[in-house]
């Protein structure tokens, strides 16, 4: 026994290696935040019938930061383990320029089915410099107006369709522990929040001597100090935590990316509970839209797999798997037109045809300038700098980090 | 003839720990060695930067605002953390070390907090200060009704809750280790010294206390090396919020390196806080060296 033991030992070992040196029994790796929802799997049987790949997917880390150490760490080192990453408009905007990820526009992209996808979204978040197309949306989402419609009962309003409107309801509407506006403005969340007051105020996120600017802070500072409609305690707050206040009644209205899956599941959706509302009117009406793309490792060692991933992925009939399975509201247009009638359909053409729609201000070192504004936003808040210092501020990192 | 033999089982000892040694070699000292050189480049990779440029990360490591301000929460971490590690954990392990029925059962749940990671704990601890939903603020309204809070968003209640949370978890550890220092003190002392009318608390500052002090020294160095080093409470805990304000050191080299992707600056922090260490330790070993009962 005892001369034995080292020789299976010996064994296992090498057919450990060989296991690994035969190579995968996938096509492809996919690293994607999908993962972790109910009915991904679901989704990636349709995509592996229409595509007739095997895909090995990987759940990304669902925490912000741990999640862009991981990509830029993957990409930076030229890991090949990884072929395709589904990462977020922080993301892409660091790293679209790096040559990390292979431009999309002669495989995928081309010129038949490009002009179906948000074209300024597509010029400001996922094209370099060179022109290349880098990602393929896999679906496209606005920074919402969501409204708790038994608040809205309660206190007497119809819509919230201005400005007024909206000071008068989140007043109103604070009362007994509960607030009229509730936020997420936690230091890494708060750019989201921030970007869309000053969108709406008609300013500019990367000039901080637009006096726009200044109105916009010194609103959401009258929203926490002198009003008092939005508790200083969304400072600490990421999505989970505002969310979580919003379907307890804390909150009578916010902002929120996504079409609702948390109220879904806590039974408060729907018209005369949570739901989707009209941007109000205020100096402008501007929303913010966002996607999360799939790209292409340049190491990648499945390059055709992962195209023939991507092809599907940018179709008509992968756009409408994304929505029946994950609720991901179809990027291409044509797709978006298939989608059976709802309010989230509704809601998304209301705002496409009303709104001005914007990506997100992003600069090449994202994290560090969203993370030093996110500090100075509540340091404002919290009155340790005024907002003029907070406007000064906010330009020499706009200076600093282009 | 034996000497021949020696040496040839020399040789053998020396091939078999080869591949272990490799592995080390690679997996520790290549790291350090790297580590120290790129802190003499600028390495930005979101701009695709890579220049030498000496000593002058070190030079801007002294000035940095950011880094001051880890520098001076790291200080005070520590200080405070390890002062109540020993003062709790000399009182928790003097607790465990009783007659009392259910010793034993105590012993094993009080290392509960210790076994969960601290990924874990931090992610909890930022519900259990959230002034809504925390049990720690439900708690204190046991007694004080309406009591409001949100620990996360002021500089001082935000540091105590990240001490507090460090503490929490690592206590248990420090005072089961110093419980095995006072296993070794024979009883007869404490008899001896009953019998010539020596008090609990007399017995406690010359009987225990000296016997433990050198344990307790060198169980100091380790546990403040950990301190110095923590990073995942404030990952998971605050993001180093509210501002920087409990952004630890580690922390901070973290984010220069893997987020900002500051490779050479991040790589300048780790070597200034491996020298920091370096000293901290060398002291310490010299001290307790120095104690002698």
């Amino acid at each position: 026994m005892k001369k034995l033991l080292p020789i299976l030992l010996v064994i296992l070992m090498l057919g450990i290696f060989t296991g690994y040196a035969n190579g995968s029994e996938y096509d492809l790796t996919l690293f994607t935040v999908w993962k972790t929802n109910p009915n991904f799997d679901q989704w990636l049987s349709g995509v592996e019938s229409a595509t007739g790949l095997k895909i090995n997917a990987i759940a990304e880390p669902t925490d912000t930061d741990t999640r862009q150490q991981k990509v830029v760490t993957i990409l930076s080192s030229g890991d090949s383990s990884i072929d395709i990453l589904h990462i977020n408009d922080e993301m892409g905007t660091s790293v679209k320029n790096t040559g990390w990820l292979v431009p999309l526009n002669d495989t995928v992209l081309t010129d038949d089915i490009i002009g179906y996808f948000p074209q300024g979204y597509m010029a400001d978040m996922l094209t370099s410099k060179d022109g290349g197309i880098i990602g393929v949306p896999s679906y496209v989402g606005y920074l919402a107006f969501w409204i708790d419609q038994v608040k809205l009962d309660k206190y007497g309003f119809k819509s919230i369709d201005a400005k007024e409107d909206f000071v008068a309801f989140a007043k109103a509407a604070t009362e007994g522990g509960n607030y009229g506006y509730g936020g997420s403005w936690e230091k890494t969340y708060i750019h989201n929040e921030l970007g869309i007051f000053v969108n709406l105020f008609g300013g500019d996120y990367l000039d901080w001597t637009n006096p726009a600017n200044k109105e916009a802070i010194q609103f959401m500072y009258d929203m926490v100090n002198t009003w008092k409609v939005t508790p200083v305690d969304v400072l600490a707050d990421k999505y989970e935590q505002m969310n979580q206040k919003f379907i307890d009644g804390k909150y009578a209205m916010l902002f929120m990316w996504g079409t609702g899956g948390a109220f879904r599941d806590a039974g408060r959706y729907g018209e005369d509970q949570i739901h989707l509302a009209p941007i109000p009117q205020f100096a402008t009406k501007s929303i913010f839209t966002d996607s999360w793309s799939f790209v292409l490792n340049s190491a990648s060692k499945n390059k055709e797999a992962a195209i023939k991933f991507l092809q599907y992925v940018a179709s008509k009939e992968g756009m409408v798997s994304g929505w029946d399975n994950v609720l991901a509201y179809p990027a291409r247009s044509d797709a978006a037109q298939l989608l059976p009638d709802s309010d989230v359909k509704d809601m998304y053409s209301l705002y496409q045809r009303t709104c001005i729609v914007r990506g997100r201000p992003m600069l090449p070192q994202t994290m560090e300038f969203l993370t030093d504004m996110g500090t100075i936003f509540q340091l404002c808040m919290q009155d340790k700098i005024t907002v003029d210092e907070f406007c000064v501020r906010a330009q020499q990192y706009v200076e600093r980090y282009k | 003839m034996q000497t021949k033999k020696k040496f040839n089982l020399l040789w053998v000892a020396w091939i078999l720990i080869l591949p272990a040694l490799l592995i080390r070699g690679f997996t520790t000292v290549y790291p350090i060695f790297e580590t120290f050189r790129i802190s003499l480049y600028d390495i930005r990779l979101f701009k695709g930067i890579i220049e030498f440029v000496g000593f002058q990360n070190y030079v801007t490591v002294f000035k940095d605002p950011k880094v001051i301000a880890s520098v001076k929460f790291t200080v005070i971490f520590v200080l405070s953390s390890m002062a109540l590690h020993i003062v709790l954990g000399i009182i928790l392990a003097l607790i465990l070390n009783m007659n009392f029925k259910g010793r034993k059962f105590l012993r094993t749940i009080v290392l509960i907090p210790w076994a969960m990671p601290m990924v874990v704990v931090g992610i909890a601890a930022r519900w259990a200060f959230d002034n809504d939903y925390g049990l720690v603020n439900d708690f204190i309204r046991w007694f004080v009704p309406n009591f409001k809070l949100s620990w996360l968003i002021y500089t001082n209640s935000s540091r105590l809750a990240v001490i507090a949370m460090d503490l929490w978890k690592d206590i248990p550890f420090f005072a089961i280790l110093v419980l095995a220092g006072l296993q070794f003190i024979p009883e007869e002392i404490y008899e001896a010294a009953r019998v010539d009318g020596a008090g609990p608390i007399q017995s406690f500052f010359k009987i225990t206390l000296p016997l433990i002090t050198k344990n307790v020294l060198i169980l100091s160095i380790f546990f403040t090396m950990w301190r110095l080093v923590s990073f995942d409470i404030v990952y998971s805990m605050t993001s180093g919020g509210p501002g920087e304000d409990t952004a630890l050191i580690a922390y901070r080299i973290t984010t220069e390196a893997f987020t900002n992707l500051n490779l050479g600056y991040g790589a300048t922090l780790a070597v200034v806080l491996f020298l920091v260490m370096v000293l901290f330790s060398s002291i310490t070993l010299l001290w307790v060296k120095k104690i002698d009962y």
